[in-house]
């Protein structure tokens, strides 16, 4: 029996869990796929994060470096788990590096895959420059500077277009990806804070700013940074004579159609089940529910548990998540690996 | 004529040419209808900052539409035309030619003020309304009812002069509401009305000088001698711009 607890992803769920099972004096072999901890906010380049509004970079660094600073925690960068045998409180989980160990819990924070707007070809990305992504236009306000990368003009007008990737049956993804809409209204700010002489149009079917996002992002963006809100699903992004990009769709309040020029358009990517996720579920032997995500066990008194006893899952591999919540899935995690393998332990006492 | 369904289409959409030709083809004739197409091609982004100036209307652009103004509006309960939400929107849009499509409408708000008790972001619709309500008037939009025209011909002479010729109001106001004194004299409107200027009852008594130099010839004879001699009340001097600047100040008090 081991009571080493072996964490997978070094995202913000899983630097919080190997934090958290490292605080209660366990050991931790962490587990990255890529060359930098971290994950999406740090791969991706995220500028300031909701709701907290600091940089990623020092934020997720802090994480970062208590990880590493922790004499518990082994870490593997560039390494994948290849083999999982065993049970619940004695796994023999051999690495992509060659190496294997013997560990009593399996923590997941897999995370997700950014939805790749090439999928949603009638939006522009792809074809034009102009057209971006989230984390694109998050790339450029760190950068400091908001312009068009054709080139290099001050945008008029940037249009944000909502759901891209979520909420559409026509490519399969029939969920809401939660935090798209923050991450907009927060994006529109921070843009308009750069390039005053900027408007921000953000087109949208619903504004899902839930719980205390609604003020401090959806109606901040409005009321202070003059944000606009337009009411309509853009069927095409176009190029117009002189360059600038054009939106067509449906204004659904003045039941007319619109085609209006913009000089940047940004798409709200969703999140996708990772894309690692059917690789994952044959390696870890656990189920996948039926969007493709990490399927749940049962919540209510075994909570964040995978369909495979001693393997947990939180954060953005169970659907999409903000990062606060899935730092909060990664302590939970940490807790349940604890806590069943001290119960194994007495058990077998 | 080939489109039959017209009664679904905009009147301003509808294009009719006695000739027409499209890409070197006549289709004069049969053809010659054209259908303007509905597509709005661009947003006016300073209108709402120019909305925002007129008092009341402060806080348009916190509207999120959720539609509770109109669904409590007193007048939206009378013509589902009247719909505050809608222009609300078309302010921050900066969609003027629809605005103005209502432009009939919107100063029917009876400020029963439900709207801005109601409203979750507290824009305040009912300022919102009468902002448009004098956006529409100062740029001109509305029509001018017929007192209108009578009051601004009234008081043009009376700041001018301190007094009022009234034959020139009369013949002002006519000419200014487009009223053609000709046809209203033919049809016997004039007649009734230069009679009740007079006195019959002076004829009746006999007083037929009198009577004669309030009958039409005298009265014309008096209008065109008002053409050429304007006389202003004495000591008139700058009392005409002291309160014409005092007027302006007064609305810009109550407008802002």
């Amino acid at each position: 029996m081991s009571d080493t607890v072996l964490v997978v992803g070094a995202g913000p769920t899983g630097l919080s869990a190997a934090a958290g099972v490292a605080s209660i004096g366990k050991k931790v072999i962490l587990v990255e796929k890529e060359a930098v901890l971290g994950g999406a906010p740090i791969l991706s380049g995220y500028a300031k994060l909701v709701p907290s509004g600091e940089w990623a970079k020092d934020a997720i660094g802090r994480m970062v470096k208590r990880v590493e600073d922790n004499a518990n925690v082994t870490i593997h960068k560039s390494t994948k788990v290849v083999k999982v045998e065993g049970e619940a409180g004695n796994f023999t989980v051999t690495l992509s590096n060659g190496q294997s160990a013997n560990v009593g819990s399996i923590i997941l924070g897999t995370g997700f895959t950014h939805f790749d707007s090439i999928n949603k070809p009638e939006w522009g990305f792809g074809t034009y420059e102009d057209v971006l992504t989230t984390t694109q236009m998050e790339q450029m306000v760190s950068s400091g500077k908001i312009a068009c990368p054709s080139d290099g003009r001050v945008p008029e007008r940037v249009a944000i277009l909502l759901c891209v990737g979520s909420r559409d049956r026509q490519i399969g993804r029939e969920w809401c990806s939660k935090i798209c809409c923050t991450v907009s209204t927060n994006l529109a700010m921070e843009i308009k804070e750069i390039s005053p002489q900027t408007d921000v149009f953000i087109y949208y079917m619903d504004i899902r700013t839930f719980g205390l996002y609604e003020d401090k992002f959806y109606w901040k963006s409005q009321e202070e940074y003059k944000t606009k809100f337009v009411k309509a699903r853009i069927a095409e992004v176009t190029k117009s004579a002189d360059n600038r990009l054009l939106v067509k769709g449906e204004d659904t309040l003045v039941k007319r159609p619109i085609v209006i020029p913009m000089d940047i358009v940004v798409h709200a990517i969703g999140m996708d089940p990772s894309e690692e996720n059917p690789e994952l579920a044959k390696v870890f032997g656990i189920g996948l529910e039926k969007h493709g995500f990490v399927e749940k066990g049962e919540q209510y008194t075994s909570s964040f548990s995978s369909t495979r006893r001693g393997i947990y899952v939180g954060g953005a591999a169970l659907g999409p998540e903000d990062i606060d919540t899935s730092i909060s899935h990664g302590l939970a995690m940490a807790m349940r690996a604890v806590g069943d393998m001290n119960a194994l332990v007495q058990k077998a006492a | 004529m080939a489109i039959h369904e017209k009664t679904l289409i905009d009147a301003d959409r509808l294009i009719t040419s006695d000739k027409l030709v499209v890409d070197g083809v006549d289709v004069s004739g049969h053809w010659n209808t054209m259908i303007l197409p509905r597509t709005l091609k661009d947003y006016d982004d300073d209108f709402e900052t120019k909305i925002k100036t007129y008092s009341g209307a402060e806080n348009v652009h916190r509207c999120w539409q959720c539609g509770s103004c109109t669904n409590s509006c007193t007048m939206y309960a009378q013509n589902t035309d009247f719909n505050p939400r809608y222009w609300i929107y078309l302010v921050r849009l900066g969609l003027k030619d629809e605005i103005l499509k209502d432009k009939d409408i919107i100063w029917q708000c009876v400020s029963c003020n439900k709207c801005t008790n109601i409203c979750p972001k507290d824009v305040r619709p009912e300022g919102v309304m009468k902002a448009l309500a004098h956006w529409i008037e100062e740029e001109g939009y509305g029509s001018k009812s017929n007192s209108s025209i009578f009051d601004e011909e009234f008081t043009r002479q009376c700041l001018e002069r301190g007094r009022i010729e009234d034959s020139e109001v009369m013949s002002n106001f006519f000419k200014n509401s487009k009223q053609d004194m000709m046809q209203m004299a033919l049809h016997g409107w004039l007649g009734i009305f230069v009679a009740r200027m007079n006195k019959w009852t002076e004829l009746r008594q006999g007083n037929v000088f009198r009577f004669l130099s309030r009958t039409p010839i005298m009265h014309s004879l008096h209008m065109g001698l008002s053409m050429f001699i304007k006389p202003k009340t004495k000591s008139w001097g700058r009392t005409g711009d002291v309160l014409k600047q005092y007027v302006k100040e007064q609305k810009e008090l109550a407008h802002g």
